[in-house]
């Protein structure tokens, strides 16, 4: 009897078989989707010159469905402008060069950089969209090199997912898996548009919905889920901290929360009681601008009608307060018992495809793999594997990296699949650092904003060229497998990485992502039973261990990592800024459903760019008449930190004060109008609230 | 059958329904045992419109034979000849390249509703095969008598009885006259609009959807299906015609069950549910067909 | 085995000259015979950006012309490019040859069929009984001004503008009130192009000053891809503008609630 394993390599020969000899042959290839953090899994149909996108009917997490991005966003791969060769700058442009040359040349030039100014003065920056196999590589290549100053994009998204749960819970992921969703009795909505950001969750909760599950939405704009919503709490910017701890009075209160469960599984109640005591819903009124009986009603739905499950994503994390903010819905979830039990948890809504893994594999400069932190001892277990000292003090996360770089302290980095010119806050700090690095390396599939500004350019495969592993947002690990070659000479992100350690280092030669995953299982305990064998075709979520050989749906159902779960009682801080005289208006940043992040993917499909082809600004229709800005005009957004010119598009989806923008258009980069206002753990920028003016 | 296979497969490529890790898709079969009997993820609209091509480019058209396609998805492509046949050229090449046999469900599958359109077994088809038991019935039309010289012509009353069992499985829906019950400002559309997430896949797994988007890149045109859920289906220089979503909605269904009635006098559906099944929020087409216009 | 005629082929012609008749309005021409008839279009392309697809604004026989906005990536393009794809003519046009008054109402950009429309008509020698109304929003978007003379020697000829400028002597008003103040007959027919809004008041002028609804012709703008039926972007109801327009008669088309936009 074959095993899976082997029965894929044999699929795999005659597919090739097929290839060669005929042309328009179809073969069906199971994978992942390479977008958001659902993780949908797609079987791919190669039809000689076309390929044919479906969903996998048998996977757990989007069983057989998928949205516009995943049926029609894949043929950016096939785009003319991808990356073949790579290249080296050569005063304003680049030239072409062998993989000798160019592998060479990096890897010399860092190490004269490290010998000269220390190792700190060198940075490296991971892809959340990359494989767990090549985040690991990137940071083991760091830590290596005597360095901490590893990070990547989930500083800016769920750092304080991290942190906070760490702290609280002992694990900062999601809690149940999505196929727990339909015990699920109450649904609560704060801070995520489902609908556009993970369809497929959303659709599943939509779907609940249907069969008589309650529905609760917060957030300040009417996104698509709050026409469904039993009850929609429309509160202001940066007042989460208000609504939670104003729920949890109501539960206080009437004696609602779940006792037995205090008791036995948490500490701090006492201490955090008192702090909820200064939030009833007729006070918080003011901040929040959410009726109180609204409250009463949310809280009754999330405390009695259990089990009820809490998702967020970054209208929590993206503030000065983000991480305790993610405290508060932890605290929320804790009084009412509404943890372990399937169909309850607390959700963060990961973006990326991979955000989960790369996190989980240590490319955090506050984190070794498997979530060590950086001070503690248990980093000796890496000196032992890897064989030389780590490094034990704190990194730069990846804002300080750029700031860093504009004062001169880091002179290298190191940068893949990631465009922080358009996603980072405070660009136009950020791109002073990088015009102020001796050595800047990046590592894509295109030809990025950031890219152009590289020394030297490394052209990759993208996920559906190469194989590897990716973790869903419910800690699912699944597997990709390569269905078409790289174009030109491009090569897989764990090729290159390891070629560079090599030839840096003397780090020792992988001859597949296999050897790597193998390696990632001794590392990190809960990815230990994990192997490409048993996670084909519809993965596992980790814990994946001896103890759970089948990988852990529910997590934290008997004990938490820390023992008990910590109750922290979180007062009320304003956001950095405010609206005032001047600037009247608080805008607050995000995404729409048909791009995804910097564009860089999703403006190269056609289908995808007709249906939002230019950069916007939603403005309320009485605020527009107000202003006498008419539909389609172009209007100036001004912040304290720069300005921007933009169409308007008027709606009432958003109340009256606030603007939104999404930011994937690099015509109108809206992050240039964000400051550099940081939560103090997590180093999370506030991406979602900033006062602006508008001028007509 | 394996004869039948056999003599098919010197003149023609062959392909059917294979399992990949559950999945039922199609693909190259060698020999008549490696077909996997299961109705297909999707509607092989692909061996006729292809997902993604140049169309500046006409290519060498291969003959191919398809086993296993389901009666559902034969008719859509009887029923889209009417609109593109003899339009389209790669369309009209590859329709008269194909040979389909197709296997008649035995049991209802669930949700469909194709006996509401004429049942299983086709009035039009190429090769028809109903597995009965361990044995196949065959019908052939005249174009490929041929390849049933070596067998014996069997006499056979069980299609009728056959077809009455059927619709006594499935239940009939009242299809006849939706184009003259639906409403055009029915409060169906609004509410399909609030959950509906705009995914398209209603229009990708529909064997009679065969709306597709045309562009350029560098020296190639390219065309790639398209949705008509989608709002950019009709954006031109002169303004959108359906920016909302509750219009575009009820464009698909008017589509379906008004529109092509009138002109081509055929209903653009074939009762497969696809759309439903392959739905995230399962907006159900059936309801679309039940619903009581009448109290609005 | 039959392999057809590749459809979706374009002819690549090189244009011969671009005249500019206002700042965002050029008139392209070719050195070749238009095949097609007046209200008919064409699909224009520029290899690597896309297809447009424009009204064919001379009569058939002429050499082939075409009046352009420059408002989208291919039309932006059209006028520097040394070659363009032409593929047409596609649709049905003008049926002036049943009627013989004809009353053509053109508002803005959709002048050019009106051009061509006149210009079969004189070939023809029918141009007695024609009248032409013609807005634009103001003096400086008037299009073929340098015709205007030619032309009212031939026809009835109204020019109008929403607002005038200091230099404007002729008409203003729009085009809806000078359809009143022609004559009709029961067999009047009268061609309608412009934008939707112009286009409905137009139909409803129309019909109040007696002209019979099936003497009514529109012509009508949708997204257009294919120009041949089968990409199913352009419909109207039931009937696909490639296909069965751009002209429609209106009786065909009047119960379609989606018909001007």
């Amino acid at each position: 009897m074959m095993t899976l394993r082997k029965q894929e390599k044999y699929w795999g020969a005659i597919r090739q078989f097929f290839y060669n000899f005929f042309p328009y042959g179809s073969v069906g290839t199971i994978t992942v989707c390479p977008y958001c953090g659902t993780g949908c899994q797609i079987v791919i149909n190669e039809y000689g010159s076309s390929q044919h996108i479906i969903g996998y009917s048998l996977s757990p997490v989007n069983e057989g469905k998928l949205c516009i991005k995943g049926y029609s966003g894949l043929s950016y791969n096939f785009s003319k402008e991808r990356l073949i060769k790579p290249m080296i700058r050569e005063g304003d442009s680049f030239r072409n060069a062998d993989w000798n040359e160019a592998l060479n040349y990096s890897a010399s030039r860092m190490r004269e950089i490290i010998s000269k100014y220390g190792p700190d003065s060198v940075a490296f920056q991971s892809s959340a969209k990359c494989t767990n196999e090549e985040n690991y590589l990137m940071q083991k290549i760091a830590r290596m090199a005597g360095t901490n100053n590893i990070d990547h994009c989930a500083r800016s998204c769920h750092s304080p997912t991290a942190l906070g749960l760490i702290n609280t819970i002992g694990a900062g992921a999601a809690t149940g898996s999505i196929g727990s969703l339909e015990d699920t009795r109450t649904f609560f909505i704060i801070g995520t548009n489902t609908t556009e950001q993970h369809p497929i969750i959303g659709a599943k909760i939509l779907r609940e919905r249907k069969k008589g599950k309650n529905l609760i939405v917060a957030d300040p704009r009417k996104i698509q889920l709050s026409t469904s919503a039993n009850v929609f709490l429309q509160f202001k910017p940066g007042s989460d901290i208000a609504l939670l701890n104003s729920i949890m009075f109501v539960i206080l209160k009437n004696n609602w929360q779940d006792n037995d469960f205090i008791n036995s599984r948490t500490q701090g109640f006492e201490e955090f009681r008192k702090e909820i005591e200064k939030y009833p819903p007729e006070v918080t009124e003011e901040i929040t601008g959410v009726n109180p009986s609204l409250v009463e009603e949310a809280a009754m739905m999330i405390a009695k009608e259990r089990p009820a499950a809490i998702f967020y994503a970054m209208g929590i994390t993206q503030h000065i307060h983000g991480t305790e903010n993610v405290m508060d819905v932890s605290n929320l979830a804790l009084i009412t018992g509404n943890i372990g039990v399937r169909g309850s948890g607390i959700f963060p809504l990961r973006g990326q495809n991979n955000v989960q893994g790369s996190s989980d594999m240590g490319a955090l400069s506050e984190f070794y793999p498997g979530y060590v932190r950086y001070d503690s001892d248990n980093v000796k277990k890496f000196e032992e594997l890897w064989g030389k000292k780590m490094p034990r003090n704190r990194g730069l996360t990846l804002s300080e990296m750029f700031d860093a770089a504009a004062d001169g302290k880091i002179k290298a980095i190191y940068l893949m699949g990631e465009n922080p010119l358009i996603t980072e806050a405070s660009v136009s700090k950020v791109e002073e650092g990088i015009n102020n690095l001796e050595l800047f390396i990046v590592q894509d599939i295109f030809l990025t904003l950031t890219a152009a500004k590289a020394h030297v350019v490394f052209p990759a495969a993208s996920s559906l060229e190469k194989e590897g592993t990716f973790t869903n947002t419910e800690r699912r690990i699944q597997k990709i497998s390569p269905i078409y070659k790289p174009p030109g000479e491009a090569k897989p992100d764990w090729w290159i990485l390891k070629e560079f350690g090599k030839m840096l280092l003397g780090m020792e030669d992988y001859s597949s992502p296999e050897m790597i995953f193998d390696e990632i299982r001794k590392v990190i305990y809960n990815y230990s039973g994990a192997s490409y064998d048993n996670i084909f075709p519809i993965g596992k979520q980790w814990p994946i261990n001896k103890d759970f050989p089948e990988g852990t749906e529910i997590m934290h159902s008997k004990s938490f990592p820390i023992g008990r779960g910590k109750l922290i009682p979180v007062p009320f801080g304003y956001p950095a800024e405010r609206a005032d005289d001047d600037y009247r208006f608080i805008m607050t940043t995000g995404r729409n459903y048909y791009h995804w992040h910097s564009g860089t993917m999703t403006r190269r499909t056609d289908i995808l760019e007709r249906e939002s082809p230019e950069p916007y600004v939603e403005i309320n229709n009485d605020d527009a008449m107000m202003l006498k800005v008419r539909n389609g005009q172009v209007i100036t957004l001004e912040s304290r930190h720069g300005s921007i010119k933009i169409k308007a598009r008027i709606t009432d989806k958003i109340p009256s004060g606030i603007v939104f923008v999404p930011f994937h258009f690099v015509e109108a980069r809206v992050n240039e109008l964000v400051g550099e206002n940081y939560d103090p753990i997590s180093k999370i920028p506030e991406f979602k609230v900033v006062a602006v003016k508008v001028i007509p | 059958m394996a004869k039948l296979f056999k003599s098919i497969s010197e003149e023609y490529d062959t392909y059917g329904t294979i399992s990949e890790q559950g999945e039922i898709v199609f693909g190259q079969v060698r020999g008549f045992k490696d077909i996997v009997d299961g109705r297909s993820k999707y509607a092989p609209k692909e061996f006729l419109i292809s997902r993604n091509e140049n169309i500046l480019y006409l290519p060498k058209i291969e003959k191919k034979a398809v086993f296993g396609i389901r009666s559902c998805d034969l008719k859509g492509f009887y029923i889209m000849d009417r609109q593109i046949y003899g339009k389209d050229p790669f369309y009209t090449a590859r329709r008269d390249n194909t040979l389909f046999i197709n296997f008649v469900c035995r049991e209802p599958c669930e949700g469909g509703f194709c006996s509401s359109f004429g049942g299983p077994v086709l009035e039009e088809y190429q090769i028809q095969v109903i597995p009965d038991g361990g044995k196949y019935l065959v019908m052939v039309s005249e174009e490929f008598e041929k390849y049933m010289k070596d067998f014996k012509v069997v006499e056979n009353n069980e299609i009728e009885k056959f077809r009455k069992d059927f619709d006594n499985k499935m239940e009939k829906l009242p299809v006849e006259g939706i184009e003259n019950r639906i409403k055009w400002n029915s409060k169906l559309w609004k509410e399909y609009a609030s959950i509906c997430i705009s995914c398209g896949a209603c229009n990708f797994s529909c064997p009679t959807c065969y709306c597709f988007d045309l562009y350029d890149r560098e020296d190639e045109r390219l065309r790639e299906w398209d949705s008509c859920i989608l709002a950019g289906f009709t954006s031109s220089s002169a303004g959108n015609n359906r920016p909302e979503l509750d219009e575009r909605l009820r464009q698909r269904f008017y589509h379906k069950y008004v529109y092509y009635k009138k002109s081509k006098d055929v209903y653009l559906c074939t009762g497969c549910n696809r759309c439903t099944e392959d739905c995230p929020v399962d907006i159900d087409i059936k309801e679309v067909i039940t619903h009581d216009y009448s109290k609005e | 085995m039959i392999i057809q005629k590749n459809e979706y082929l374009p002819e690549y012609y090189n244009i011969e000259n671009v005249k500019w008749e206002t700042p965002d309005i050029y008139t392209i021409n070719i050195k070749t015979k238009n095949p097609g008839h007046s209200g008919q279009f064409f699909m224009l392309s520029v290899p690597g950006t896309g297809e447009a697809a424009i009204s064919v604004a001379s009569g058939n026989g002429r050499d082939l012309s075409f009046t352009i906005r420059k408002i989208g990536s291919v039309t932006g393009k059209i006028y520097s490019s040394q070659k363009i794809g032409v593929r047409g003519p596609y649709g049905k046009g003008w049926p002036w040859k049943d009627y013989d008054h004809i009353v053509a109402v053109a508002g803005g950009i959709g002048v050019p069929p009106i051009r061509s429309l006149l210009e079969e008509l004189m070939d023809a020698g029918r141009n007695r009984d024609v009248s032409i109304i013609y807005g634009a929003r103001t003096p400086s978007d008037l299009v073929y001004k340098d015709r205007f003379e030619e032309w009212s020697r031939c026809v009835d000829l109204t020019i109008t503008v929403d607002r005038g400028d200091e230099k404007w002597g002729g008409n203003t008003g729009f085009v809806t009130e000078f359809i009143g103040r022609k004559n009709f007959s029961k067999d009047t027919a009268i061609f309608i192009i412009g934008p939707p809004l112009m286009m409905k008041n137009s139909v409803a002028e129309a019909i109040k000053s007696g002209i019979r609804e099936e003497n009514i012709f529109l012509s009508l703008e949708r997204r257009m891809e294919c120009g041949i039926g089968v990409c199913g972007h352009c419909n109207v109801g039931e009937y696909y503008v490639c296909e069965d327009g751009p002209i429609f008669r209106y009786t065909d088309v009047k119960d379609k609630p989606e018909l001007f936009l």
